[in-house]
Formats: C-alpha cells, sequence, structure tokens
C-alpha cells in the first residue's frame, strides 16, 4: 500500500496535473514568474522575469526611473517584464526583518556599469509602492549637476546657486509617484512657510498643498523641497507613513564637479554641489536621524568625470565625508549575471523572438562577448 | 715647334673625320704617313706615360696575424688581460658576434666592431683571476671575529651600515670628488621610538625611510670630505632621534586633516554609529559599537577597500543593526 502510494506521487502525470492547476497556461515558461507583486518574491523566483503592470509603471516611472535604454525595449516586447535579481531579495529581505522603530538603515548598491543597480532600483520601487511607502524617488541624480536646463543665483539663499526647472520636475515626479498614498493619509505640515509677502503655506495644509505651490512657483521649488522633506521626515517618525528613499547616482552629491554655473565664462568647475539648493534635502533625508523608512543608493561611477573614473567601489566614489555621512550603511554589491540569470534572459530573448538565431553555441559566444554584463549582452542582442 | 703642333693637330682631326665622308681633296703625302699610325695625344707638358706606369707602388706595411691564432689553449689568461680594458679583437680568443643588422642578414664580427667596444667587458676578472688576487690579498688580512657569524649578530653589534666608495687611478691627485659621499643605513626598531617619537620621526626623513624594509637611509655629500660627511651623517641621526622624542606644545593641536592613519575614535564615524545604536533610549548607560564593526571601519579606510574588505564591512554593519 505504502509502496503504491509514493510511486503514484513520484508519477509525472500527476505531478503535471498539479502545476496546471496552481498556474495559468501561458506562464509555464520557467523564465517567468507570474508573482506579480515584489512582496512576495523570494529566493525561488531569482533570474525570472515578473511583470509590472504597465499603469503602475507608468505612474512609477513616467519621469525616468527605468535606463531609456530598457524602456524602448519594454516598448519593443510590448510587456514590462524585469527580472528578479538576487540583490533585489537581499534588500527586500532586509526591508522585511527591519526593526522601524530604529533609525532608517542605508543600503548602497555598487557594481560596474550595467550591472542592474538602476533595474534593481525600479524593482525596489515598485516593492515602495506597493507596500505603501512614501517613495522618495532620484531617477539620476547626476543629471542635475551635468546636464541642468537653467541655472540661476539663489533670490532666497545667498551665493546659492538655484536649478528650478529640476526641482519643479522632481515636484511632479514625486506627486505623481505617491499621489494615492498622500490623499489617503493625513499628513499635514507642521509649520507656516512664508515663501514671500504674499504667499505662504499655512501649517496645517496638506503636504499637497505644499507640492502644487513648489510645481506652479518654481522660484520656490527648491525651498519646497527643503520644506516637503523635513514634513516627510517628521511625519515617518512620528508614524504616520513609512519612507522609501531611493536615490540613483547618490555620490554626485559628494562629487566636487559639476557643470551648474550662471557665468559661463567664468572658471571651468566652479560651483560645487552643496552650493546648489536642490543637494542640501537630498543630504538631509539620507542622514541617520529619523526612523520609518528605508533609504536604498547607488554609487555610480557614471555620475564622475571620465578622468575620475577609477574605481566602481562605495569608499571612492563617495568619497571621505560622503563615507562618513552614510556610515554605518550596508553595501550590496551588483554582480553580473550568473549562469541561471544569463540562461534566463537568453529564453527571454528568445522567447520574445528577439534572438533569432539560435545556432549551436550561440549563448556561449554572448555570454564570452558579454562576460555576463547585463548592459553589455542588451547591446550585443540589439543587434541579433 | 708650336706651328708644326698645330699642323699636325689639323691634320688629325683631318683623318678621324675621314672614315665618315671623303674628303673635299687628297692632302700631300705628309699628310698620308699618319694614317697608320696610332691616334696621338697632344702633350702639352711634355711629360713620359710610360715613367708613370713604372713608377713603384708603396706596399702596405706587413701585419702579423692576429694574436689570438697564436695563442696556446692553457695560457695564463689573466697575463694576457691582466687589468680592466676596452675589447680588443684580436687579443681575445673568442667568436664573438655583435650589433644590430635588418633581418636575415649576419651579425658583424669581432673585427672593426665598434660596438663590442663601447660595452664595459670583465675579461679582466674571471674567477681564476679573482681567486688569485684573494690569494695575493690573504695575507694582509685579519681572521673574521667569531661573535659576528650570522647576520643577525652583525646586526645587532653594528647596527648601522656605513657605506662609502674609494677610487684608485694613475693621475697627478690621488683625490676623486665621488669619495667623498657617505651613505649610512639604519633599521629603524633599533631606535626603540615610541608611537608618537616614531610618527614624528617618519614625517621628519620624509622619502628616506623605506617601509618595505623598515630600513633609513641618509645619504650626505655637502661636506668636501669622506670624514666630514660621516660626523655630518651622524650628528643628523642624533639630531633626528632627539627631536622625535620632544614633544611640542603646537603637536596638541592636531587635527584629523594631519592624522597619518584613519583612527575610528576621532572620527564622525563613531558619533554617528553610537547615536543609531542608543536611538530613543532613555537609560544613561549608552552601548558602544562593538569592538568587530570599529576594526572592519578601520581597515577599509586604512588598507583601501577591496571585496574583502567590504564583504567583513557589511557583516559587520547587519550585525550591529541586527538585520542578520
Amino acid at each position: 500500500m505504502l509502496l503504491r502510494r509514493s510511486s503514484l506521487i513520484k508519477s509525472p502525470f500527476l505531478r503535471l496535473f498539479s502545476a496546471t492547476a496552481a498556474e495559468p497556461k501561458m506562464n509555464l515558461d520557467d523564465f517567468r514568474t507570474i508573482e506579480t507583486n515584489p512582496t512576495k518574491h523570494s529566493k525561488e523566483h531569482i533570474g525570472k522575469y515578473y511583470q509590472i503592470d504597465d499603469t503602475i509603471r507608468k505612474k512609477l516611472f513616467a519621469h525616468g526611473g527605468i535606463p531609456k535604454k530598457y524602456e524602448k525595449q519594454i516598448k519593443t516586447f510590448n510587456e514590462s517584464c524585469l527580472m528578479v535579481r538576487p540583490q533585489a531579495i537581499e534588500i527586500i529581505d532586509f526591508i522585511k526583518k527591519t526593526d522601524f522603530s530604529k533609525p532608517t538603515v542605508r543600503y548602497v548598491l555598487y557594481g560596474e556599469r550595467g550591472a542592474g543597480k538602476s533595474m534593481t532600483l525600479a524593482h525596489l520601487a515598485h516593492y515602495g509602492y506597493v507596500n505603501d511607502f512614501c517613495l522618495i524617488h532620484v531617477p539620476y541624480a547626476p543629471d542635475w549637476y551635468k546636464r541642468p536646463k537653467e541655472c540661476g543665483l539663489s533670490t532666497i539663499h545667498e551665493g546659492m546657486i538655484d536649478i528650478p526647472l529640476e526641482c519643479a520636475s522632481w515636484l511632479i515626479h514625486f506627486k505623481l509617484q505617491n499621489i494615492d498614498l498622500l490623499t489617503k493619509i493625513d499628513a499635514k505640515t507642521s509649520k507656516t512657510y512664508d515663501w514671500s509677502k504674499r504667499e505662504q503655506t499655512p501649517a496645517g495644509s496638506t503636504l499637497i498643498e505644499l507640492v502644487d505651490h513648489g510645481i506652479n512657483r518654481a522660484k520656490y521649488a527648491a525651498d519646497v523641497i527643503a520644506a516637503l522633506i523635513d514634513e516627510i521626515k517628521i511625519a515617518s517618525t512620528a508614524g504616520k507613513f513609512k519612507t522609501m528613499v531611493l536615490i540613483d547616482g547618490f555620490n554626485s552629491f559628494f562629487y566636487e564637479k559639476t557643470r551648474v554655473s550662471v557665468d559661463k565664462k567664468a572658471r571651468r568647475w566652479p560651483v560645487t554641489p552643496d552650493k546648489v539648493t536642490i543637494t542640501q534635502p537630498f543630504i538631509n533625508i539620507t542622514n541617520y536621524d529619523w526612523c520609518n523608512g528605508v533609504c536604498i543608493l547607488t554609487v555610480d561611477i557614471i555620475g564622475m568625470l571620465g578622468w575620475d573614473r577609477e574605481s566602481n567601489l562605495p569608499r571612492y566614489l563617495l568619497g571621505k565625508e560622503g563615507f562618513e555621512h552614510l556610515d554605518p550603511f550596508v553595501p550590496i554589491k551588483m554582480e553580473n549575471y550568473d549562469d541561471l540569470q544569463f540562461n534566463s534572459c537568453i529564453s527571454y530573448y528568445v522567447n520574445r523572438r528577439w534572438i533569432q538565431n539560435t545556432e549551436k553555441g550561440f549563448d556561449q559566444e554572448l555570454k564570452f562577448m558579454s562576460n555576463s554584463n547585463p548592459y553589455k549582452l542588451m547591446e550585443l542582442c540589439n543587434a541579433l | 715647334m708650336l706651328l708644326k703642333n698645330i699642323r699636325n693637330f689639323n691634320s688629325s682631326i683631318y683623318i678621324s673625320s675621314r672614315h665618315c665622308f671623303r674628303p673635299y681633296s687628297q692632302g700631300n703625302v705628309n699628310e698620308e704617313s699618319y694614317i697608320e699610325d696610332e691616334f696621338r695625344v697632344l702633350n702639352l707638358r711634355k711629360t713620359k706615360g710610360k715613367q708613370r706606369e713604372n713608377a713603384k707602388k708603396s706596399k702596405p706595411p706587413s701585419v702579423p696575424p692576429p694574436r689570438y691564432q697564436q695563442m696556446a689553449t692553457d695560457q695564463d689568461w689573466s697575463a694576457v688581460w691582466p687589468g680592466p680594458r676596452s675589447f680588443h679583437p684580436a687579443t681575445v680568443p673568442l667568436p664573438l658576434r655583435q650589433g644590430w643588422v635588418p633581418l636575415h642578414k649576419t651579425t658583424p664580427g669581432k673585427f672593426a666592431n665598434a660596438e663590442l667596444m663601447k660595452i664595459p667587458n670583465f675579461l679582466h676578472l674571471t674567477p681564476p683571476a679573482i681567486s688569485k688576487q684573494c690569494e695575493a690579498l690573504k695575507k694582509f688580512c685579519t681572521p673574521w671575529p667569531k661573535i659576528l657569524e650570522s647576520e643577525e649578530q652583525q646586526e645587532k653589534h653594528f647596527p648601522v651600515k656605513f657605506i662609502s666608495s674609494d677610487y684608485v687611478h694613475g693621475l697627478p691627485t690621488i683625490r676623486n670628488p665621488l669619495s667623498r659621499i657617505v651613505t649610512i643605513k639604519l633599521n629603524l626598531d633599533n631606535l626603540q621610538l615610541d608611537k608618537h617619537a616614531k610618527d614624528k620621526f617618519l614625517r621628519l626623513v620624509g622619502e628616506r625611510y623605506n617601509e618595505q624594509t623598515n630600513e633609513l637611509t641618509i645619504v650626505t655629500d655637502r661636506c668636501p670630505l669622506k670624514q666630514q660627511n660621516y660626523d655630518y651623517a651622524m650628528y643628523l641621526l642624533t639630531a633626528l632621534y632627539h627631536e622625535s622624542n620632544i614633544t611640542e606644545e603646537w603637536e596638541n593641536t592636531k587635527q584629523e586633516a594631519d592624522m597619518e592613519y584613519y583612527d575610528w575614535h576621532r572620527n564622525k564615524s563613531k558619533v554617528t554609529s553610537t547615536e543609531i545604536l542608543n536611538w530613543r533610549s532613555t537609560s544613561d548607560k549608552k552601548i558602544d559599537p562593538p569592538q568587530g564593526y570599529i576594526n572592519s571601519v578601520e581597515t577599509l579606510m586604512n588598507e583601501g577597500e577591496n571585496d574583502y574588505n567590504l564583504n567583513k564591512y557589511k557583516e559587520e554593519v547587519i550585525k550591529m543593526l541586527g538585520l542578520s
């Protein structure tokens, strides 16, 4: 009797039956997972692709967050799929274990170019969104210092330089990401903010009103960001909501060379980031003096200028000041694909008919040429 | 005379042109007789051509064959080549070749080869020659002290190494200005400096200290005599030692930027981690960050970052923040 039972369980028919019962037929590919909720992602999902709902993607990453080339690929494949990377799972596990009554833990993602730091950040932003975190998401900080659209002397803070358009567009980004949460929760300003003689945001107004003011009056956008971040810190510490800070290219806040300048005839690198009004709030939010939040930052070698790109490691990229600001943080190395993730990526491309010529050994060749680097692999496969 | 010559000249032109075309007139008998003769040359100087041919050609002096062809195979080489000397092809019995040539060409041989003469040779320092010289010098030597058999003992009894050069040459003066230079070497452990003194000592000596071998090197050449330079070097060593043992008043104002290494206890890192661990704690007793974390930060900052140090730091931070 016992023998017969065990043989029954081992029979392939039964297993197939149970598998089809659990999952719908369309997702039998082993490189995909139907688990679209990042909260439920665990080690068994590593290397598999999951789909982000298009409405969520448009809400979260409308103003950046997914690298442009990947965005293009999403459009081509007609579905927004992300791979579950082990580093994302590691951070999600840490967040689940975190005691939110203690000061914010800072995680720093580092790794070589194209290893998937920004994509991991996008995955975690999705996690934060699903779990009702208030997202403070900077899609790519070096953009502010490398390619500012407009810069002028700040009228409010003497000697500081303002990049009002970037500030306002970040506020739009913030509002789009958090509008659901902010309408749900009654977070009010704790004090009155006087912008000018006629304009003020009285104490007790909602954070949305504060943000709207910054969007409408770009001149005050930088100060609105500072006020907003102060308010979020106060509200988080009070336990009204949880906050997730996601900053891509955090090292640019501590890199002393910027292209921000009021006078183009002035010296070549005249302005340091601490002289730009947008810097201080984001350094403030990554400090340890608040709780009920989590900071996930990436350090990126592309944030540096060409001749300063010596190492990918966080201490070099952050500098002594930046390192001491974040210390103690949890460094997390973004590795290239391992065999499992590489095969999964290749089968995804084959499935999307992005790779059509599947001669024997083509995957080995791709692996050798790309060194399993996700970005290089994507670039190579574009031509296939 | 001149007239005759001119006439001859005219006729010779005349005859030479005769082969090409018939002359207008058949000239006289005298002219006819020249036809069979040799082509005549106008000789203004009146020299005799045959004399020149008979002149004696100067013979090259007879050279004996190169010396190496007459050498015995068991000869005393140190007698042939007793001292330093630039290469001589006839004396050296070796089939040497030297010099750059284009591909597939043969390298030039040793004769008239400037390349071989340019390079220094040690043909006078063959092992038999050295042993012969050592034998000759032996009678002037005293036995080596038994106490200094091993290198450790030499180092212990004579910690300061003194290096200088003597020059011997055949000139009216026996002085060589290069012989004044004196080098002194010393292992820093022999000085027994404390932490402060060692830091100050290293700052004072600068690049004269070799970190790998823990050795100090002082080179003095500013005085004209060797003895003076030696005295000056010893004076410097003494002064450095005593100066580094003195603590000046201004040394207490040492800032973080002046530190030669990263000390966790002096840095912002200590404040941050202590505050994080004591967040909202009401008790007076403060929790101190664990020693493992402190060590990992210090190694990360002092040794520089690498995968191993970063992993260690990560482990310690996770342990400290209670994420594991």
